[in-house]
């Protein structure tokens, strides 16, 4: 029998639930925000699956979601006092980062948040620009020129990126 | 190595929580629920706009149900068993059989109603044909939906064995509630017992004086509409006191009747108004009854 495109999107969710939490962890550093950005993601996706045109697109359509949905906490949490169990918790994370000497995760969060999504999609997604180009909605120079600047601020050895870059 | 790589190693590094796949889990069967349920809603829709069409089509399909009937094993055999008790009509069965596929079970029951006395002028294959139809109908609908679940959920990991655990039963059927020489009236029912969004029951109330369809208004007289909604109050308030759960009018509860309210005749020729599951109560409640016309 032939898959719907709403059974290929629950399967594709089923298969790479991993790999969204990650994403989301990646932005809000909270198991809790991570789950509840990964989960909403996923309810919305759900809901919207009529949207989706052809089963090529359903990575990048999903991505686009939880992403938003990732800003969307941050954004939230911006406004609430985090308390004081989960402010400790968030200490606690740093300074083991420090520990590790991998401060870079730091300096990534400084960066505009816009060059920050692209090069999480880069290097831990492993995306081509091209996906990167239609989950942003940036134009494939536009997504280049971001990932080299972004590249430039945390004085990365831009030959090293270059090796990942195809 | 980069700075990049270690952060690239960190990150594919970070434990994932088991409550993920619970999360999404739920998700997923809260959607599959939704869309189960809005299939239902649409089906609904072309059910009724199915009967009111087979209603001008009776006639036609009379003289074909006359050839099955007259044909069929089956019904020859069902119709030896039964003693003829006298009276004008009668409701039989007119096809049972059980299948099984996919460890899904198929138990169907059609009904059909026999005139028993001659020269009534009363014809009733229209009716049959009808009941026939939907009986057929909704047992291949079901199937149907069964195999779909079935394809989803192994597809979505599940194993045969658990499919099997499941015992998805799909029933066709009907409960005879009145059969004198006055009336008819019996209920056709299609359930599964997986999902209630696709549950259907059809009441046939038939005047066998007359041959057509019995109305509230012939039981209650012209303001039927007042006596039904003052006694179901009543009675809510009785069952309500007794500590029996109704929804409120805001939430979705009894407002009164409708024009094509269920309804069949007990063995006191008494209307008993029929509210299906969730529609005025909770789903805890099944369906709600209330008899009018008692004391």
């Amino acid at each position: 029998m032939k898959q719907s495109l709403n059974e290929r999107l629950i399967q594709y969710i089923l298969d790479d639930q991993d790999r969204f939490y990650r994403v989301a962890y990646s932005y809000t550093r909270h198991q809790e925000d991570a789950l509840d950005a990964v989960q909403s993601a996923v309810c919305k996706a759900l809901e919207a699956h009529e949207r989706i045109k052809n089963a090529a697109a359903i990575r990048t359509w999903f991505y686009k979601i939880l992403i938003n949905e990732c800003l969307t906490v941050l954004k939230k949490r911006g406004r609430v006092v985090l308390t004081a169990d989960t402010a400790k918790q968030e200490e606690a994370y740093y300074e083991k980062g420090y520990e590790q000497g991998g401060d870079i995760e730091q300096e990534l969060e400084k960066l505009e948040m816009d060059v920050q999504v692209i090069i999480k999609l880069r290097f831990f997604e492993e995306m081509s620009l091209k996906e990167i180009s239609s989950i942003t909605g940036y134009n494939l120079n536009t997504v280049k020129s971001k990932l080299y600047r972004g590249l430039k601020l945390l004085k990365e050895n831009i030959q090293e990126a270059d090796l990942w870059v195809d | 190595m980069g700075r990049l790589e270690n952060m690239k190693e960190r990150y594919d590094a970070v434990v994932i929580p088991a409550e993920l796949n619970d999360r999404i889990q739920q998700e997923i069967t809260r959607s599959r629920r939704q869309q189960a349920e809005k299939k239902a809603a649409s089906r609904r829709h072309t059910f009724r706009k199915m009967i009111r069409g087979m209603a001008a089509a009776a006639a036609a399909a009379g003289i074909l149900f006359t050839t099955a009937l007259n044909t069929s094993p089956v019904f020859a055999k069902e119709a030896a068993q039964l003693p003829v008790i006298g009276g004008v009509a009668r409701i039989l069965t007119f096809r049972s059989y059980e299948t099984e596929k996919d460890d899904i079970a198929v138990s169907v029951e059609i009904p059909t109603i026999e005139m028993i006395a001659a020269d009534t002028g009363i014809t009733v294959d229209g009716i049959n044909q009808e009941i026939l139809d939907q009986c057929e109908q909704y047992a291949h609908d079901a199937l149907l939906r069964a195999e779909e679940y079935r394809t989803a959920f192994l597809e979505t990991g599940g194993t045969l064995d658990e499919w099997a655990e499941h015992n998805i039963k799909i029933t066709v059927g009907y409960e005879i509630r009145q059969q004198s020489n006055d009336y008819l009236s019996f209920v056709v029912r299609g359930t599964e017992n997986w999902t209630n969004a696709y549950s259907e029951s059809k009441y046939y109330n038939l005047d066998l004086n007359t041959g057509r369809p019995v109305t509230l208004q012939d039981l209650l007289g012209s303001d039927y509409v007042e006596l039904a909604d003052k006694s179901i109050r009543e009675q809510i308030a009785r069952r309500q006191n007794a500590g029996e759960v109704f929804f409120t009018a805001e939430e979705g509860g009894f407002t009164g009747i409708s024009e094509d309210v269920r309804f069949y005749i007990n063995r006191d020729n008494r209307p008993v108004i029929v509210f299906e599951k969730y529609e005025i109560a909770p789903g805890s409640s099944g369906e709600v009854e209330f008899e009018i016309g008692g004391n």
